[in-house]
């Protein structure tokens, strides 16, 4: 089977053009058809227009504008010979039979022999679309089951039939993990497969329960989101992000599709108060409002709740219920907490929680399949059988019994176990025959946290740790607080720098599996300093951070970071530092300093003028490369993807971009491992600056910023800072700097912002409220 | 003194920077094009040309070493003609035509084609090497204020509201839509090749700008101005060229005479409100022809920005009927080089084809200075 080169995609709704887009992310050539448009010259408006919108939705389904001009629009009348050459056609078109049926006849006369077929459908049986094709079709279908939006959910849910080749799901397996980056999860062909057979219940009996039990719409948010690890957007929250009216479809699908007995025939019930709502147009954040909306008419934005007896808006209260602070105690405590909203958590888990366990192995073959599914496909940090086991399988399986409800089997048969365990350093599940299996990664997949279950770290403190990922490799994790950037992390960096040499290792990856690779320098301790006048203090931790910065750059050994997430401030300087980056495609980066009224002193200054100064596609002179670094740093310019940060030179050309998280890892390993090999560090380089003449030129801008209301005061204060590290200080540009001559602007300005008070008020807005302080 | 012409004018079309048809076009490509176009179009024999004299605002990267020297090579133009790149900034294609009407009032050459070009996508305005003094910052910051700052202090100090701005560029712009609707630019332009197809209509025209649409704007430059995008002219791509001769030359070789150049000038004012060199250098220019404002039948005055043609007109009293029949800069684009040579081949074709005696083309320039030149029935 050939590897996929070219996707169709047949349907530019959400989830086509999503889908669309995120394989021209992958670098794929992408056909993407859908019906003549009705209106107009234009045959091809329709997927025209998607296009179009992909390029202003948000959050964005492209990882850079330019992946658009992979997507080759067309339609269904004029190009289905577009198909002939397509190695996989997704069908993301209505969720109605005949439609598709008829869809696929066309695409069978014109696909090649080879070319797989898949369906997006949410909720038909995969036989059902497959009953009436030949076989050469038959073979060569599946579903492929995406999660809105399709960039970031990163659950995608694989189907086979029972005529299709074991090629073809392999094929599309691999496509789905490295070329989209997707974690796939194997399902049955049952309606609504895996996350949404469980999510429609949850949402079913998290709405029911909160009508019948007089809950307000922020109490069960409150209840739902943090305390059970779902987003914060919890029940009501969520129903209005993906359109309340999206929701009778759904269940009216599911209805005539689940089998007897379903215990979801017995929770469902019409909601009349939510027919209403529908029909007067409060659909969500799409129409009117929703369970919340973002009233504009005193001039301010106020969030408003629904209540749900009375059907009127009020300005949304933060709710108190003593169970939310008790689940600080572990989701027991949630559960048993007396108040209404231990008693509503109760109900929603108790049946959300026996439903999923009732389903294996009907959906799924194992129990980790199905937590899989709801962590990537409903973002939920833990899965049902997870939160099971947080609550303890015999304690929930008894008090299911005494409140008269059923245990499901699979409940009764882990008895006093629990559902995962770890056995000699590896992660196992529970299985359908009643044994531990290993939870087995995929070929090429290296975790981080499967190393930590199986192996002792070699070094350690509160912030980092230092861990052995094998071929003489040494990984620096972080885990602070949302992994700032601390003397901790310094700590166990500096370690490395000795350890790796002193005990023959090879090279050093820094890496954790935080959603955030890591939010920045910890700016609690600079503003702690800066309260007591500890100055002597502030300028050694800025140097001792630019010192261990600078030995990673220069060690006799390779460096490769590997960040997911969020690589803000110092978290962006460290790798920036490093001598090679392997990032998640799903990574952000930026040096934002200035919103805490900062320079970057860590090196991020010099690091980002070398790399301009280095662009050979760059206008040349001692101002250009300035100009560039000015403006991104003076902006606190963030890239949204791995692509943005290589069009930024957050990362170099030779930086490479991982689909997947799970291989991030692996590739950086491995990244670090070619380096190894006759490994010569870089030589200390001498930058070309401008001197005070770029630094007027730069100056002029802050001003016309201030001029025209883009920039406060104190962002003045801060870029005329910016611009003398920039512009290398009093050099003339005839001379060259050395680094060490930047880090010493960069130290100078961050120590002279620090003794100025809208900077320590930017820090402490910062810090109460996660948002920059525009003073 | 010998009577001198404006024998010739042609221009590319005008788009705007970085998103227009011309984005991918070397500026010195442009001007090579439109040069070839203008002399085919006069029938100058091209041996009897001195010099390219090209104004260029930015002479640096793609515009940088002497580009009318290359505009020549590139032009095919003979080994003999000479070239050489004028900056006086917005001012600077205008200069070229003042500069050869000197020469051949000097003896120095009897034909020269006075060009100039600015690709603003490929060139930034200010430069990729902005390095201005910093003691004369700090001693006189208003020597390197924005263009948008000195618009905002024309405004302030002629009372110049921010609805007499809008109604002025919707003017303008109807007025180009006008005549590029009727065909009265199309003569002028040169068509340029990119990719395969032929660029041969001006990009930045919104003829169907209104009040209530520019109403919406937000401030452009200062969050306690008036000055929005839409009162101002765009970032454009474009060349323009003009054939200048002594008009016994043009009649000797069959040269059909557009205008004669009545006079010149040059002027300096202060730079924070450079936006009213025009009055100055008009007074001088009008003077020196020995005419007044009434006596003009043709005006063009490049629309930096709508305040500061506004107060110029007002100041100098001008006919508004007379001003930018053709629409002017806001409309049709500003690519800062080739202004001085659109606006005075535009008022040279214009008194030619509206009748009448004088005209004056006359624009501001960045630092504190104003060009002007007055023309009169050949």
């Amino acid at each position: 089977m050939p590897s996929i080169q070219k996707v169709a995609v047949i349907g530019s709704g959400v989830m086509g053009s999503g889908i669309a887009a995120q394989a021209a992310n992958a670098g794929l050539e992408v056909v993407l058809l859908d019906i003549v448009a009705q209106e107009g010259s234009d045959r091809d408006a329709v997927t025209k227009g998607a296009i179009q919108r992909m390029r202003k939705t948000n959050p964005a389904p492209l990882m850079h504008p330019r992946n658009a001009a992979r997507i080759r629009p067309g339609n269904l009348d004029d190009h289905l010979e577009w198909l002939a050459d397509c190695d996989l056609v997704i069908e993301a078109v209505l969720e109605n039979l005949e439609i598709k049926k008829d869809l696929y006849s066309k695409i069978n006369a014109h696909r090649g022999a080879d070319c797989i077929v898949t369906s997006n459908t949410s909720t038909i049986p995969l036989d059902h679309l497959v009953a009436d094709m030949p076989e050469g079709f038959r073979q060569h279908f599946a579903v492929t089951h995406f999660f809105n939006p399709p960039r970031y959910m990163r659950l995608l849910e694989l189907v086979a039939g029972p005529d299709t080749q074991p090629e073809v799901i392999t094929t599309l397996r691999d496509f789905g993990d490295r070329l989209l980056g997707k974690s796939v999860v194997d399902c049955k062909d049952t309606p609504g497969f895996i996350a949404n057979r469980i999510g429609i219940l949850w949402m079913g009996v998290a709405v029911r329960f909160a009508f019948e039990d007089g809950i307000t719409v922020e109490e069960a948010d409150a209840v739902i989101g943090k305390p059970m690890g779902i987003p914060k957007t919890g029940i009501f929250g969520l129903l209005d992000l993906v359109g309340i009216d999206l929701q009778p479809h759904v269940e009216h699908s599911m209805l005539s599709l689940l089998p007897e007995g379903d215990m979801y025939r017995d929770i469902h019930r019409r909601s009349e108060f939510i027919e209403k709502m529908i029909a007067d147009g409060y659909t969500g954040r799409k129409g009117k409002g929703g369970f919340y909306r973002l009233n504009r008419s005193g001039g301010e934005k106020i969030k408003e709740a629904l209540d749900l007896s009375s059907g009127e808006y009020h300005p949304a209260k933060k709710p108190v219920l003593e169970s939310v602070e008790a689940a600080r105690g572990g989701l027991r405590a949630l559960v048993e907490h007396p108040d209404r909203g231990g008693q509503y958590a109760w109900r929603v888990l108790s049946h959300t929680l026996s439903y999923a366990a009732v389903l294996v192995p009907e959906i799924a073959d194992d129990i980790h399949a199905v937590d899989e599914a709801m962590k990537n496909g409903y973002a939920w940090k833990w899965g049902p059988f997870e939160l099971i086991d947080k609550l303890g399988a015999r304690w929930f399986a008894e008090r299911l019994a005494a409140e008269g409800m059923a245990v499901p089997p699979l409940l009764e048969k882990v008895g006093d176990g629990s559902f995962y365990r770890t056995q000699d350093g590896r992660l196992q599940y529970f299985g359908t025959d009643g044994a531990y299996h290993n939870v087995e990664r995929a070929e090429g997949v290296l975790l981080l946290s499967d190393i930590k279950r199986s192996s002792e770290r070699l070094a350690g403190n509160a912030s980092a740790s230092l861990w052995d990922i094998g071929d003489k490799v040494l990984c620096l994790e972080f885990h602070s607080k949302m992994n700032a950037v601390d003397e901790g992390i310094m700590m166990m960096a500096a370690n490395a720098l000795k350890m790796i040499p002193a005990q023959g290792y090879q090279a050093l990856v820094i890496h954790n599996e935080g959603t955030n690779f890591s939010v920045g320098a910890n700016v609690g301790l600079a503003l702690f300093a800066a309260n007591i006048a500890a100055w002597p203090i502030i300028t050694e931790s800025v140097k001792q951070g630019q010192d261990i910065y600078k030995k990673l750059k220069f060690a006799p050994f390779p460096v490769v970071g590997a960040p997911s997430g969020m690589a803000l401030g110092g978290g962006c300087e460290i790798l920036l530092h490093c001598d090679a980056i392997e990032a998640h495609a799903e990574t952000y980066m930026g040096l934002v300093e200035v919103g805490v009224g900062l320079v970057p002193a860590w090196g991020g200054c010099k690091e980002m003028l070398l790399r301009w100064s280095d662009n050979p596609r760059y206008a040349k002179g001692p101002m250009p490369a300035v100009s560039k670094v000015f403006e991104t740093i003076a902006t606190a310019t963030v890239a949204k993807s791995a692509e943005e940060a290589r069009a930024l030179l957050y990362l170099r050309p030779g930086d490479g971009i991982v689909m997947n998280r799970d291989r991030l890892l692996a590739h950086a390993k491995e990244r670090a491992l070619s380096m190894a090999r006759d490994y010569t560090p870089p030589e200390p380089c001498e930058l070309q600056l401008p001197g005070p003449s770029g630094e007027a030129a730069m100056t002029l801008v802050l001003n016309d910023f201030k001029r025209a209301g883009k920039a406060t005061d104190h962002d003045v204060t801060v870029g005329k800072k910016l611009a003398h590290v920039l512009a290398g200080g009093k050099v003339d540009p005839t001379e060259t700097l050395a680094e060490d001559k930047l880090l010493n602007l960069e130290r100078t300005a961050i120590v002279d912002l620090l003794r100025t008070s809208p900077t320590l008020d930017r820090i402490e807005h910062m810090l109460e409220t996660g948002k920059p302080l525009r003073n | 003194m010998k009577d001198i012409v404006i024998a010739g004018y042609a221009r590319s079309p005008f788009h705007f920077a970085t998103k227009g048809a011309l984005t991918k076009v070397r500026p010195d490509d442009l001007a090579a094009h439109v040069v070839k176009g203008l002399i085919e179009r006069t029938g100058v024999n091209p041996d009897d040309v001195e010099d390219l004299i090209l104004g260029c605002a930015f002479p640096e990267g793609e515009q940088g070493f002497n580009m009318a020297r290359l505009v020549v090579l590139m032009a095919g133009l003979p080994i003999s003609v000479a070239g050489t790149t004028v900056n006086r900034f917005c001012g600077s294609s205008m200069q070229a035509i003042h500069m050869a009407a000197g020469a051949i009032q000097m003896g120095a050459g009897e034909v020269f084609i006075c060009a100039g070009v600015e690709s603003m996508s490929r060139v930034p305005m200010s430069g990729f090497n902005p390095m201005p003094n910093p003691a004369l910052c700090e001693s006189m910051p208003a020597a390197y204020m924005s263009m948008g700052e000195t618009a905002e202090n024309v405004g302030r100090e002629y009372a110049v509201s921010r609805e007499e701005q809008e109604v002025f560029a919707v003017a303008s712009q109807h007025k180009a839509g006008e005549a590029q609707a009727k065909g009265r630019l199309s003569d002028e332009i040169v068509p340029i090749a990119v990719n395969g197809s032929s660029v041969d209509e001006d990009g930045c025209l919104r003829p169907t700008t209104d009040l209530e649409g520019l109403a919406g704007l937000k401030l452009a430059f200062d969050e306690n101005g008036t000055v929005t995008a839409g009162t101002s002219s765009p970032l454009t791509d474009g060349a323009a060229a003009t054939l200048v001769c002594s008009l016994e030359y043009a009649n000797a070789n069959g040269l059909k005479p557009m205008a004669r150049i009545a006079s010149i000038a040059v002027s300096g004012c202060k730079p924070e409100t450079m936006g009213l060199g025009p009055i100055f250098s008009s007074r001088k220019a009008l003077s020196r022809a020995g005419i007044s404002a009434q006596d003009l039948d043709v005006i063009e005055i490049n629309e930096a920005f709508a305040t500061q043609s506004i107060a110029s007109i007002r100041d100098l009293e001008l006919d508004t009927a007379k001003v930018n029949i053709d629409g002017g800069a806001i409309a049709i684009g500003h690519p800062l080089g080739a202004t001085g040579a659109r606006i005075t081949g535009k008022a040279a074709q214009v008194l030619q084809r509206e009748g009448g005696r004088y005209a004056l083309s006359t624009q501001c320039i960045g630092g504190g200075q104003g060009i002007a030149t007055v023309l009169e029935v050949a």
